[in-house]
């Protein structure tokens, strides 16, 4: 049931993208447990602004773990200590009265900090502008039924399309790597007869894209997948690596 | 210049990777005519060498490998230090998938490489007779040359911890090396990953059992 | 006269004849053409990409860091379509008359219609880019039914149908883009719409990183921006959805239609505490299974487990023996807030009511539970950390979806030539009530299959302007305009917060203009939306500067805007003197607390024109007639 408790955050503040950013601490008392992480920044801007403080600067919109907006690294850990949960869907029943937490926004190369927990994600999008498509116009669809999708290809499919394009898994991976993420569009786009006709291409031209933005590479660390707030398994990174492997392009 | 894609430089890491496994094994496998006394052992590296022309090519092969090996994860390593951005996070603690061999590869490659170049100069670039090969005044060649290097305990020590690193990095290298080439099975990963830590384990055991044995079995 | 310039005809051939009458841009004039789409939701996406691939220049604007997070991606049930793959006697006509009536009769016939003819290719485009819909073991498609239907046409991908196809248009969308047939610009907000000689021009808008205030021209400007569900301030709608765009462009002519058809989703996580950013959406297909109670006594506060069967009032299944927990979502909605209005709630607020599995755990299993319903059981235990399998979940009806939007007439072109507007941002083909898995099907219906041949009528008919029409006067009005907004918001350095404002206007909305509405209400919140308005323009505080990126700062300009259109949907509210799917009067009610609609009065949608502040809107009354599908009042009792 709902309690009352007390934290110290030691928050990353950065005006924009080219300041130095430093830690920053605040008080969160009287924090209900039963609030949501987000709703307890919330609390914290509230007082801020009351007190003439610029309220610290974050990420989110949907607020139920589905539009990928949100995530800060709590204590060194992508969206927090809970697996599989967004930090706007972790709770602060998961944490201890007194304790400290400290906030950062996810790191990597690939993801400037555009102001305090704010990143830029924009590299995601570019590599799919690369490839993460299936070539269909509008209009030129034949009827969805002719085309029969095994029910083990299709769950596939949908097991790595859930990705929700937070960036966690670059977060968490030591070398910066989106491998997760890439990974787990080529498999929805290439284990699907839609898709498969271009695979070689795909595969191709966003390994080559997200080389380009400055991710590192895959050395297997397997952070990425217990990151995830989605599941993504790194099997998905598995077979764009065979996929990549066995290309003709 | 041919810019290799990350992928692609990741499985000629994983292939190289694959090479000096085999060529881990297959050294092992020869090592362990020790347990055959100094007539087995010297007439396997004896028979070794009687394959020289082959075997400079496989040499030099080997050379490369190692070249290859080294200089690309070297390479990734550097690349992927800079993808990480200006700083780590202030707490280090990782969600949790991470094994310290994964951590310390970078390390006990390098100690692993550190070691090779002593091991050459140990056994491989030396006369396989003479002064070190003498045990109680007869020269045994290579046997001997061996078996006194190990009767020191330091020397062995030395030996023990090297292929305990190798041991380390095999434990992720394996299964890395099958993940890399784009295996992947939602009963046999699993698998792999624990069979991973297990080769190298044994990998590690049975090279020190080599020093181990002469120093503590073997009555001079 | 507001003219929906319906094509003639029969039903059924309108937009068959209509298509193949309307004007074509010859391919090399194309290129010339540009439309800007603002944004990136199911509508616009679709739309934006469609449009590119037919030739036009675009561009997209959205105000989060990608395409991709546009609310569309919450959606979880499914859509509609009238395939007919289960075999179950569904038809065009079908989906179309469903819709009609789920919508008790105020929506245009000839546009749902359309609707319904062409939900059936956007489930062929959507599996042709990828989607990958639920399938059974032969690798057919799968359907699931929903409320307002008795046939099987809803498609879904598990709980992420909404996810999996804005994925699927923003990867079409993201396709154009890499091609170089779009540009597109994320995090940035439209302030305004450019209107010269009566006709939409261009935009202004604000980039949100580096406050830095643009104007962009166009030959067409689409609106797809969303709908206004957070003008109540805790609602299932993403923290960032807003009316802006849509009453910026209604204070600059173009007319609002339908304000107060809210729609209210019976199921959602009740409230926990003032803290409280919003509410999450449980499926309403747990009613399937869960059984909704009260105590009887008012004021019982033992844990639900203690409360024995006898002093359980099964509210729904009592009142409604034929439909039991199933009726449609508006009487669900408003018998639970009648049991918390009595006293009889539940939690710490008194604002929930149970639905209980024990009786479907006990007949089907745990398990079978489990499956059915496992990624939304996770969810609620996620959020409340109580196992819904043990203690019986908690449930509160919410704001969900808003019918209401700016007019738009067949063409989806509002009043104002070259402004057009899809999706949830329009007044929508869905009435006064929106069926299940439709709000999907619409957007997706207007941004692939009929706003790309519509806008090419316009454009096509379009006459170049012979001035220069980005150096107009107009442009550099509408930026000043802007930045001096912004300059007033940070000018005010008062002591309440930008949310302290929204919560009390939703408060205020909610209670007054809500689940039920009367006159009496109705007139109080008239009276209180001018007072919390002066007073958020006297005391707002809002710290930081304008050239940075300021969230509070975006979010007090939304609220400023909510602050005004929150008047005019009351206004529509109180001038609707009958009850209607999501606009429920309790003057006009059956005996059985059923809506009453008068048709002979009201069957007509209300657009609204904008006059100026402090002057009344004047209303303009498209009249709605039905043809196919017989006036007929509800009854689930
Ligand atoms: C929780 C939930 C579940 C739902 N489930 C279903 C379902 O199962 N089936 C169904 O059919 N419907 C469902 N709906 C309804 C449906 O999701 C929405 O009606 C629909 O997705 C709206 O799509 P849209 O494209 O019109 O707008 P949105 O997806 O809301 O997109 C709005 C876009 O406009 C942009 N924007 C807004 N204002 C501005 C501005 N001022 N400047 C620039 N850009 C701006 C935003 O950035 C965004 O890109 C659900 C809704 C909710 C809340
Ligand atoms: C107890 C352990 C070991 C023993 C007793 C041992 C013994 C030897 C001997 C005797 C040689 C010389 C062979 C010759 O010149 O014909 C040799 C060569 C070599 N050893 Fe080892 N070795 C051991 C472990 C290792 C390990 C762990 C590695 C690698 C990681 C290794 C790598 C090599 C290499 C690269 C050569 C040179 C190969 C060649 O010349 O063909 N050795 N080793
Ligand atoms: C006998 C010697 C060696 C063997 C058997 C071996 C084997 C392997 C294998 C199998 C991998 C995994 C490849 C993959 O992830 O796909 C690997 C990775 C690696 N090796 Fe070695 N290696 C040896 C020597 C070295 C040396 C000398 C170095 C040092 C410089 C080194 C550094 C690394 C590094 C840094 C990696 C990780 C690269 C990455 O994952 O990006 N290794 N090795
Ligand atoms: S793979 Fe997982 S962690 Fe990475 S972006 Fe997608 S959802 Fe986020
Ligand atoms: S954590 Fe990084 S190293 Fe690879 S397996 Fe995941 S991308
Ligand atoms: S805010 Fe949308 S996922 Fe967290």
């Amino acid at each position: 049931m709902s309690k009352k408790i007390n934290l110290t955050l030691k928050i990353w503040r950065q005006k924009n993208r080219h300041a130095k950013g430093r830690f920053e601490l605040y008080k969160a008392d009287a924090i209900d447990t039963e609030m949501s992480f987000l709703e307890m920044i919330d609390v914290v801007n509230e007082k801020l602004t009351k007190e003439g403080q610029e309220p610290i600067a974050f990420d989110h919109d949907c607020r139920e773990g589905i539009c990928g907006m949100c995530g800060a690294v709590v204590n060194g850990q992508p969206h927090g200590p809970q697996r599989a949960t967004t930090l706007c869907q972790l709770h602060m029943r998961y944490f201890k009265d007194g304790e400290t937490l400290v906030i950062e926004p996810l790191r990597a190369r690939a993801f400037p900090v555009v102001k305090d927990l704010i990143v830029d994600r924009s590299a995601f999008d570019r590599v799919l502008q690369a490839g993460g498509f299936v070539s269909v116009k509008t209009g030129c669809a034949p009827d969805a039924q002719t085309l029969l999708v095994s029910k083990h290809k299709a769950e596939t499919a949908m097991d790595a399309a859930q990705c929700i394009g937070c960036g966690a898994c670059v977060a968490a991976c030591p070398n910066g790597a989106a491998m997760l993420f890439v990974g787990a569009k080529l498999t929805h786009l290439n284990v699907l007869p839609q898709g498969e006709v271009e695979k070689d291409a795909r595969v191709h031209r966003m390994v080559k894209q997200m080389d380009k933005e400055g991710f590192g590479s895959c050395s297997n660390e397997y952070e990425c997948q217990a990151a995830c707030p989605k599941k993504i398994s790194v099997s998905v990174i598995a077979r764009m690596n065979k996929d990549h492997l066995r290309s003709s392009e | 210049m041919l810019v290799l894609a990350s992928i692609t430089k990741k499985q000629i890491v994983a292939a190289t990777g694959l090479f000096l496994v085999l060529f881990v094994l297959g050294h092992l496998t020869g090592n362990f005519f020790i347990y055959g006394g100094s007539e087995a052992y010297n007439g396997y590296a004896h028979h070794l060498n009687s394959l020289r022309p082959v075997l400079n090519v496989v040499e030099a092969g080997l050379f490369l490998i190692f070249l290859l090996h080294m200089s690309l994860t070297i390479s990734l390593l550097i690349e992927n230090i800079q993808a990480r951005g200006f700083r780590r996070y202030a707490v280090d603690r990782p969600v949790g998938e991470r094994s310290w061999a994964s951590r310390l590869i970078p390390f006990t490659g390098t100690y692993i490489l550190g070691f090779v170049i002593f091991h050459l100069f140990d056994f491989a670039f030396v006369s396989h007779f003479g002064a070190r090969s003498l045990i109680n005044g007869i020269d045994r060649g290579l046997y001997g040359a061996v078996y006194n290097a190990f009767k020191d305990i330091r020397h062995s020590a030395a030996y023990i911890i090297a292929v305990s690193f190798l041991g380390f990095h095999l434990a992720h290298g394996v299964q890395s090396l099958i993940q890399t080439f784009g295996f992947e099975n939602p009963v046999w990963s699993p698998r792999i990953r624990v069979l991973s830590v297990w080769i190298g384990g044994l990998v590690a055991l049975a090279y020190s059992s080599i020093p181990l044995f002469i120093l503590l079995y073997v009555k001079s | 006269m507001l003219n929906p310039n319906i094509p003639s005809g029969a039903l059924k051939d309108k937009w068959t004849h209509h298509k193949a009458s309307i004007k074509l841009v010859n391919p090399g004039n194309k290129r010339s053409l540009k439309v800007l789409v603002v944004g990136t939701g199911l509508a616009g996406a679709s739309a934006a990409a469609s449009l590119a691939e037919l030739g036009y220049q675009v561009e997209v604007f959205c105000i989060q860091d990608s395409p991709r997070r546009a609310h569309s991606i919450a959606a979880q049930g499914g859509i509609n379509a009238a395939k007919n793959y289960p075999n179950d006697g569904d038809s065009v006509h079908r989906l179309f008359h469903d819709t009609i009536k789920g919508g008790d009769f105020r929506s245009r016939e000839a546009n749902v219609h359309r609707l319904a003819e062409v939900s059936n290719h956007i489930i062929d485009q959507c599996v042709a880019q990828g989607v990958p819909f639920a399938r059974d073991y032969a690798g057919y498609l799968d359907n699931r039914s929903f409320g307002g239907a008795q046939v099987s046409r809803t498609f879904y991908a598990r709980g992420q149908t909404g996810q999996q196809l804005l994925l699927g248009a923003y990867q079409a969308l993201m396709k154009e883009v890499g091609k170089g047939a779009i540009k597109l610009h994320t995090r940035s907000e439209m302030q305004d719409l450019v209107v010269i000689d009566g006709v939409a021009r261009g935009i202004i808008v604000r980039d949100l990183i580096t406050g830095e205030i643009t104007s962009y021209v166009g030959d067409a400007v689409v609106l797809a921006t969303g709908g206004y569900g957070n003008i109540f301030y805790l609602s299932t709608n993403a923290k960032a959805c807003n009316a802006t765009a849509i009453w910026r462009a209604h204070k600059k002519g173009a007319f609002m239609a339908n304000p107060c058809y809210t729609q209210i989703h019976p199921t959602c996580i009740p409230v926990h505490g003032d803290y409280q950013s919003k509410l999450t959406l449980m499926s309403e297909s747990l009613r399937n299974d869960g059984r909704v109670w009260v105590p009887k006594k008012a004021g019982d506060t033992r844990p639900a487990r203690e409360i024995p069967e006898a002093e359980r009032d099964y509210f729904l299944e009592r009142k409604y023996p034929a439909f039991g927990n199933l009726v449609p979502r508006d009487i669900a909605s408003r018998n639970a807030k009648e049991q918390c209005d009595g006293g009889r709630g539940v939690s710490s607020s008194g604002k929930a009511v149970y639905l209980d599995f024990t009786d479907a755990i006990k007949r089907v299993g745990k398990a079978v539970i489990q499956e059915r319903y496992g990624n939304l059981l996770e969810m609620y235990e996620r959020i409340t950390g109580e196992d819904p399998t043990t203690t019986p979940m908690m449930i509160y009806p919410a704001i969900h979806y808003t019918m209401g939007g700016l007019w738009v007439d067949y063409n989806l072109m509002s009043n104002l030539p070259g402004l057009f507007v899809i999706g949830e941002a329009n007044f929508s083909d869905h009435g006064a009530n929106r069926l299940g898995a439709s709000a999907l099907m619409q957007g997706l219906a207007d941004g692939y299959f009929i706003l790309p041949y519509t806008i090419g009528d316009y454009l096509a008919r379009l006459k170049k302007s012979p001035v220069d029409i980005a150096g107009h006067e107009a442009f550099k009005q509408g930026v000043s305009d802007a930045r001096q907004r912004i300059d007033k918001l940070l000018a005010i350095k008062g002591k309440q917060t930008v949310n302290e404002f929204h919560r009390r206007l939703g408060h205020l909305l909610w209670e007054k203009c809500g689940m039920a509405r009367n006159k009496k209400g109705l007139e109080e919140a008239l009276a209180e939306i001018p007072r919390i308005r002066e007073e958020f323009w006297k005391d707002l505080c809002v710290v930081g500067s304008g050239e940075d990126l300021n969230q509070s700062l975006e979010r007090a300009g939304r609220v400023a805007d909510f602050l005004e259109f929150a008047e005019l949907l009351v206004k529509d509210a109180l001038t609707r003197e009958e009850s209607c799917g999501g606009h429920f009067r309790e003057e006009y009610q059956t005996e059985g607390g059923e809506a009453l609609r008068r048709d002979d009065i009201f069957s007509f949608v209300a657009a609204w024109e904008y006059k100026g502040a402090g002057t009344a809107p004047v209303l303009h009354k498209e009249p709605l007639n039905f043809e196919e599908v017989p006036l007929a009042q509800r009854n689930y009792t």
